[in-house]
């Protein structure tokens, strides 16, 4: 972390002096990303500021529309999502406005988590009680019609109390514009064949990365670590087999004959420490159809997760429509 | 052209001037800005209207309606069924229900059943509607409005000092032709309108700024619903270039910055239509309760009730107004309608009293840009209906029957 000595004059302009920056906690492939202090409550916060290329017509649809997406999901005050808290934007030139998103900050993600995890690493349960966390959230997103595209333990957050919290969910279509105009180095090991092989994808590919943190967070080292998009396929078809002819996209320009032709290991060979019902569900997880991948809705209700133990930090999204309906009357 | 109407030194100020004399300077511009070829004219609401026609289904589940009204309102308003209640379970009870099936005596309660019809019907009027593209999450989804919708209502209808109601219904109402003119959907229309009521609590705007207000919510609704925009520099002309394209844009960030680019709303025509489906409202009811629906965006005071509520109240009225001659099935619907709870008789009484001396009151000046656009056939020239003339008359009726009142329901 570089303390920031001059805080930018936008930023204090924009967010009426009520954040006070302490430190900036990564360039980010969109954007820098201040970690600051909300002067009234105290409380740290993470600002995102986010440049949107802007023409004489204002600020693009895509921007107003996802913001607005991004602040009606707080509506629901979702425990494994996280807060948004404020928003603005600015204006940096003709062409260029700043919008900047605060949330709330938490100190860990998932990759400082399982670093932190003692020797043997974490228990079974505690795999589970994380994966239905972050299913949860997921499938609190995808029903509305929300995908992550980028989900990977470093925007997987965990509080000190253990609750799983995703972040940079959304962030995709409002930065695109601005991808575009930066060579950005983007991991590669949680993305799945359909986006390595640039082929149409929806909210599966979410699911896909889920399988690989699933499969990490026994191992405590990512499950595909690839070097390129096709290094990446041919690590991925190491472990699940080259798929079959009628399952490979009609609509990409990457041919199967350029991969050997492998057969699927078990997947226990990866990882050991997952049992019977884990594997079950790390397989369809790691589907290479995404029409036959499992949805984050159905994961849950895979018997991995039909036990006695009661869910401790998660608050199902059932839960959650029950006490709407309890408003339903005025 | 001549510089007359909003765009002037003193566009909202000027409230002496005659009402038709506002009305000029618009159509005169209309010619001169023609939508250009990128806009291509919304799509008409016929789809929206068919729902409302009835469905063929089988006649065992319309008597199971008219039945199982019967008990919902006995059953759930016991203490209050006094007059209202009984006039509508009469109603009901006028049909030929005594072929329901028999095996549903045996059921503890009839009760019980009525929450699942009534949700089989939202569901399958929200599909039709379509509000939602998957019928799982449909009642979710009614839920979900039920919910957000308190979240578009205002504590009071206190408006800044400078801002009267009147200035108000002038801005609305050129926010109307605009937004006919750029033939923006009806959705963009009332988040546009919530956007400048919500907005009006949060910024401080000059009167002389209040047009540009209007133009940039009516942007930002724009961006949010519609697939085609319009160019800033033709709404820049739409207002006489009073203000410059850079003027435009520092307040869609000053507006953006203020509500915190919070969107999200639950229109109220969202409620009316779907009410009317469950209803089986006819065609020219529906028009009718969605002008009437549409007249509540110009009055200051409306802004204060939720979005169902308007709905609830828009719809009573329209069925007040036309007085169609029931039919056993129309009433069983309706019944079925009611039985959702959207407030209390006074508060929809209150609403269809300000929607009725709207209406009459427009009808007698027939300059109201709602007015002339609910005044087209295909709108079937609903703005123009005598039974709005008289709002006295109206009231009278509104307070002598059962409005869209019935049950609390526990879902």
């Amino acid at each position: 972390m570089t303390p920031v000595s001059s805080p930018s004059l936008s930023m204090a302009q924009c967010t009426g002096l009520q954040y006070e920056p302490v430190a900036e906690i990564g360039g980010g492939a969109y954007g820098t990303v201040y970690k600051a202090r909300d002067i009234e409550s105290g409380k740290f916060v993470a600002l995102k500021n986010v440049r949107v290329q802007t023409d004489q017509n204002g600020l693009p649809v895509s921007t107003v529309r996802e913001v607005a997406l991004l602040k009606r999901l707080e509506q629901f005050d979702h425990p494994n999502v996280v807060r948004l808290m404020d928003v603005c934007a600015t204006k940096r030139s003709d062409q260029e406005t700043k919008v900047t998103l605060v949330f709330e900050h938490v100190d860990q993600d998932l990759k400082t988590y399982l670093e932190r995890a003692p020797a043997p690493g974490l228990s079974p349960e505690r795999v589970k009680d994380l994966m239905k966390q972050l299913l949860s959230g997921l499938s609190f997103l995808h029903s509305n019609r929300v995908m992550h595209r980028d989900l990977k333990p470093e925007n997987i957050l965990v509080t000190s109390q253990g609750q799983v919290k995703l972040a940079d969910f959304g962030l995709a279509r409002i930065y695109s514009c601005h991808m575009a105009l930066t060579p950005v180095v983007v991991t590669l090991w949680y993305r799945p064949p359909e986006v390595l092989l640039q082929s149409s994808y929806a909210t599966p590919v979410d699911i896909w990365s889920t399988g690989c943190i699933f499969a990490e967070m026994f191992r405590r080292k990512p499950l595909f670590c690839g070097e390129s998009e096709m290094d990446q396929l041919g690590k991925i078809f190491e472990v699940l087999g080259l798929p079959p002819e009628e399952e490979w996209p009609t609509d990409v320009t990457v041919s199967r004959k350029n991969f050997p032709l492998l057969h699927a290991r078990p997947i226990t060979d990866f990882v050991p420490e997952i049992n019977e019902e884990g594997a079950q569900l790390l397989l369809q997880m790691l589907t290479f159809d995404p029409l036959k991948r499992v949805s984050a809705v159905k994961a849950l209700e895979h018997p991995y997760f039909q036990d006695e133990e009661p869910a401790t930090q998660t608050e199902s999204l059932n839960q959650g429509v029950k006490s709407a309906a309890g408003g339903i009357c005025v | 052209m001549a510089r007359t109407g909003f765009c002037d030194s003193k566009p909202l100020l000027d409230l002496h001037k005659k009402a038709d004399e506002r009305r000029v300077p618009l159509r005169a511009r209309a010619n001169a800005c023609a939508p250009t070829d990128r806009r291509q004219p919304a799509e008409t609401d016929e789809s929206r209207m068919a729902p409302v026609k009835m469905e063929t289904e089988s006649r065992w589940e319309r008597r199971l309606s008219a039945q199982t009204n019967e008990s919902i309102i006995l059953g759930f308003h016991v203490d209050s069924r006094a007059s209202s209640a009984e006039t509508v379970a009469d109603e009901c009870v006028e049909k030929p229900v005594l072929l329901y099936p028999h095996g549903l005596q045996g059921l503890h309660s009839l009760d019980a059943l009525v929450p699942s019809l009534l949700r089989h019907e939202v569901e399958m009027a929200l599909e039709k509607l379509d509000l939602i593209c998957d019928r799982t999450f449909a009642w979710d989804l009614f839920l979900d409005m039920m919910r957000t919708q308190t979240q578009n209502s205002f504590p009071n209808a206190d408006l800044p000092r400078h801002f009267t109601d009147s200035t108000r219904a002038i801005l609305v109402d050129w926010m109307v032709q605009v937004h006919e003119l750029l033939h923006f959907q009806e959705d963009t229309l009332y988040l546009a309108i919530h956007l400048l009521n919500h907005s009006l609590r949060q910024l401080k705007v000059t009167t002389a700024n209040l047009q540009l207000l209007g133009m940039v919510c009516l942007l930002i609704a724009a961006k949010k619903e519609e697939s085609l925009l319009p160019e800033v520099s033709d709404l820049c002309s739409l207002m006489d270039h009073a203000y410059t394209k850079r003027q435009l844009l520092r307040m869609e960030r000053r507006l953006l910055c203020a509500l915190k680019f919070d969107l999200s709303h639950s229109p109220p025509l969202h409620f009316l239509l779907l009410f009317a489906a469950v209803a089986r409202c006819s065609a020219m009811m529906v028009w009718m309760a969605r002008y009437l629906l549409e007249l509540s965006l110009q009055e200051a005071q409306c802004v204060v009730f939720l979005p169902a509520q308007l709905a609830g109240a828009a719809l009573c009225l329209a069925r007040h107004v036309l007085q169609e001659s029931p039919t056993p099935e129309g009433e069983a619907a309706w019944c079925l309608t009611s039985s959702i709870h959207v407030g209390s008789q006074t508060i929809l009484l209150r609403i269809m009293q300000i929607l009725a001396t709207a209406a009459s009151r427009v009808q007698t000046h027939e300059n109201s840009a709602t007015f002339i656009k609910f005044s087209s056939p295909e709108r079937m020239h609903v703005s123009r209906h005598p039974g709005l003339r008289n709002p006295a008359g109206l009231l009278g009726v509104c307070s002598s029957q059962a409005p869209l009142k019935g049950t609390k329901l526990h879902l």
